[in-house]
């Protein structure tokens, strides 16, 4: 960190109880309605997330919609223009948007290009999870691992940094109002986070079966344990063996909860839940993609409370 | 055992039942010759759910049943009455733009409500798997209904089929195809009732000609075909509807080639048994040749063969060969196990004991990266080795590979000597 930015860190830090947000947000807003930053993130979580840091000051859209699977999204033609247009354009990476490559390839804007300063990985800086040591190809020099990190509230620390960093970087004018809406935003992310690991304290090691391995961050933070996957290669259905395993692992190990997205198929999760005894929770895997889920906090606020209610509520 | 037949007597049950109305039409379908009606009809219903969907109605609820079936009817009247129009076009030309337009459509509805693209995959890939009892309640008094009702107009049906009756025939046999489709594709997906419709209605056309007997045959081989793909996908942990697709085609193949058997006459028996051993001496030559010829490429036959007995590779393989093979196995071996290990220890920590921290998280990532690697490395090693190998022996392991297909199908050789020995009295 530069001198200049902790100095503007620990300015923002003693400002940003005292002054709030909303005050300096109308101040700002004639000068800014012109000259909003357009901002074009992959998915609707890291929409909310630019929006929690860029405030006014952004004018975010997504590319692929809550409840679309994101890793077979075929993109429109809109979308290239879009991007050509985007000041900055911030993808999950993990090989998560694959397809953005193409677009920004079609793009052929440099400073779009992987590297550019209007290019962001979210995923930079992220210790991520199920590394399998396969790298797809060159620029993905990680390796691939699980894409879903945003599902744990405390890497929203590192992607807002990332962010924060671009918006800097391309807004340098606007850094300090980025930084003070940042830390507002951890601040208020804390203290929820506060009452979601006691609201999951009691589930913490109970087993838990997933229809798809999509949780691995989110139990990594609450410490929940997912004992089997329906669908333990994407897009591939559950062989009658393995759906025996998991039947006879859910009578041994007395699982009652069995989680799904509201895209993945009901019927299996149904069928598990039905010969075993138990109860299909559905979470949101993504902003928006359950109701009353608008934004990145809210999404913890119905997981947890639907996790929560489906352990009280089962036998 | 009692476990597999706990989760696949109601599965077997469906696929009886789906099998019993699946091979009368399949039958009528191939007398019609409009094999990919039942995709159009199904893709038809689709869009309809997905309309049903638009409109606010859940899914599995009256209101989308009476769209799908609304949207399927609509097809069969589209179908009923263009059979007589399209005597330029061949009516199988029209069912399939059906089906692509009406794919399409839901695709264009489903991008404006973005939770549909679940609707849509629910009512054209059902998993057979996981039928439940309530299912078969409802879909067997329907077939037996349109059973009836079939049976009562057999005559009527028969003559629309070969085009002297009136359209409304045509509208009560594809409306009547249509409703069963519809429920048919929900439960089993469309991949398998296809082969439902099909497979088990050519087999009987192939041993019968009396329609009462085919059908009799159609059903005991699509029984026992669903038998066998249920068997095969829990004792190889395969996914069921994908397996039962692939044993009917097997069952298909299996009926064409023991057909001559019917006859029981030692002539065409021995044709058939030609036939075979061409294919695959064939097969052997035509590897021979692709050995020679690029011995470092996949050798799709020998690496099947090394594969079912490793002890092959002995035989090209110099002791040094084999046992940097075998040394580099072990420790692709080896790494694996300390990936899994790895993987093992981070998955327990989310829950168990002390959580590991960040950094923690990402030492076991690195190390996995590398292991990953290292096995990597391992597995060229192998191939490097073996490609080696095979490059230096690769014209005697040709020549082998000539001699087997020469043993497997002697008439080769007997008919290239004739032939020189023609050319030479010329």
């Amino acid at each position: 960190m530069t001198p200049r930015a902790a100095f503007a860190l620990l300015l923002a830090l003693l400002i940003a109880p005292a002054s709030p947000l909303a005050s300096d947000a109308t101040a700002a807003a004639p000068a800014v309605a012109a000259a909003r930053l357009r901002v074009v993130a992959t998915t609707t979580d890291l929409q909310s997330l630019v929006e929690a840091v860029g405030g006014e000051r952004v004018a975010v859209t997504h590319i692929v919609s809550p409840n679309q699977d994101p890793e077979d999204y075929q993109p429109r033609p809109q979308d290239l223009h879009r991007i050509k247009e985007a000041a900055l354009v911030v993808r999950i990476g993990v090989d998560y948007d694959l397809w953005l490559d193409r677009l920004l390839a079609q793009a052929d804007v440099p400073a779009l290009k992987r590297g550019g300063e209007r290019y962001v990985d979210a995923s930079l800086a992220i210790a991520l999870l199920d590394v399998r040591g396969s790298a797809v190809g060159p620029g993905h020099p990680h390796g691939s691992g699980n894409p879903h990190y945003w599902l744990d509230p405390s890497n929203a620390e590192i992607i807002t940094g990332t962010l924060l960093e671009a918006l800097a970087r391309i807004d340098a004018a606007n850094a300090r109002y980025y930084e003070r809406r940042r830390i507002a935003f951890l601040d208020r992310l804390k203290l929820r986070q506060q009452v979601w690991t006691q609201a999951l304290a009691s589930l913490q090691g109970v087993p838990l079966i997933a229809y798809h391995n999509n949780w691995a961050y989110f139990a990594r933070r609450f410490r929940l344990n997912f004992a089997g996957y329906i669908e333990a290669k994407p897009g591939v259905p559950p062989s009658p063996a393995h759906l025996a395993q998991l039947l006879a692992a859910m009578r041994t190990q007395g699982i009652r909860i069995i989680v799904r997205q509201p895209h993945e198929p009901e019927k299996n999760a149904r069928f598990l839940a039905e010969r075993a005894g138990g109860q299909v929770v559905t979470l949101a895997a993504s902003v928006g993609a359950v109701a009353g889920t608008g934004d990145y906090l809210s999404l913890f606020d119905h997981n947890v409370a639907a996790l929560a209610r489906g352990y009280s509520g089962s036998p | 055992m009692t476990d597999a037949i706990a989760l696949l007597w109601l599965p077997l049950l469906a696929s009886i039942m789906l099998v019993g109305i699946h091979t009368y039409f399949g039958m009528q379908v191939l007398a019609r010759g409009v094999i990919f009606v039942d995709l159009a009809l199904a893709q038809l219903a689709a869009l309809g759910g997905t309309v049903a969907f638009m409109l606010g109605h859940p899914a599995q609820s009256t209101g989308t049943l009476a769209w799908s079936l609304g949207f399927a009817l609509l097809a069969a009247l589209l179908l009923a009455s263009t059979r007589r129009l399209s005597s330029r076009i061949p009516q199988e030309a029209l069912i399939g733009v059906i089906y692509v337009v009406a794919a399409a459509a839901s695709f264009l509805l489903v991008d404006k409500a973005p939770q549909g693209t679940e609707h849509i995959k629910q009512i054209l890939t059902g998993n057979i798997l996981t039928v439940g009892g309530g299912d078969l309640f409802t879909i067997a008094p329907l077939y037996a209904a349109i059973a009836f009702l079939h049976w009562l107009a057999r005559e009527r049906l028969a003559r629309s089929a070969s085009g002297t009756s009136s359209w409304l025939w045509d509208f009560f046999f594809f409306g009547s195809f249509g409703v069963v489709v519809t429920s048919s594709v929900a439960l089993a997906g469309v991949l398998l009732v296809f082969s439902f419709l099909i497979i088990p209605a050519a087999i009987g056309l192939l041993y019968a000609d009396r329609p009462v007997i085919q059908l009799v045959i159609g059903w005991i081989a699509g029984a026992a075909a669903s038998l066998a793909g249920l068997a095969a996908s829990y004792a190889w942990d395969l996914p069921t509807g994908a397996t039962m697709v692939c044993t009917f085609g097997l069952a298909l193949a299996c009926a064409g080639i023991l057909r001559p058997l019917r006859r029981r006459s030692m002539a065409s028996l021995k044709t058939a048994a030609g036939v075979l051993r061409g294919v695959v001496a064939l097969c052997l030559a035509a590897s021979a040749l692709w050995l020679t010829l690029a011995p470092r490429s996949d050798q799709p036959l020998l690496d099947s063969f090394e594969s079912l007995a490793p002890e092959l590779r002995a035989a090209y393989m110099s002791a040094s060969e084999r046992a940097v093979y075998d040394e580099a196995d072990v420790y692709a071996d080896r790494h694996r196990l300390q990936i899994e290990r790895l993987n093992t220890i981070e998955a327990n920590s989310r829950w168990q004991g002390r959580a590991l921290d960040d950094f923690e998280v990402r030492r076991i990532s690195s190390f996995l990266q590398s292991y990953g690697e290292m096995r990597k490395g391992e597995e060229f090693v192998k191939r490097e080795v073996r490609s080696r190998a095979r490059e230096r022996s690769r014209w005697w392991l040709g020549a082998t590979l000539v001699l087997l297909a020469l043993l497997t199908y002697p008439e080769a050789a007997v008919r290239a000597r004739r032939t020189l020995r023609v050319r030479r009295q010329l």
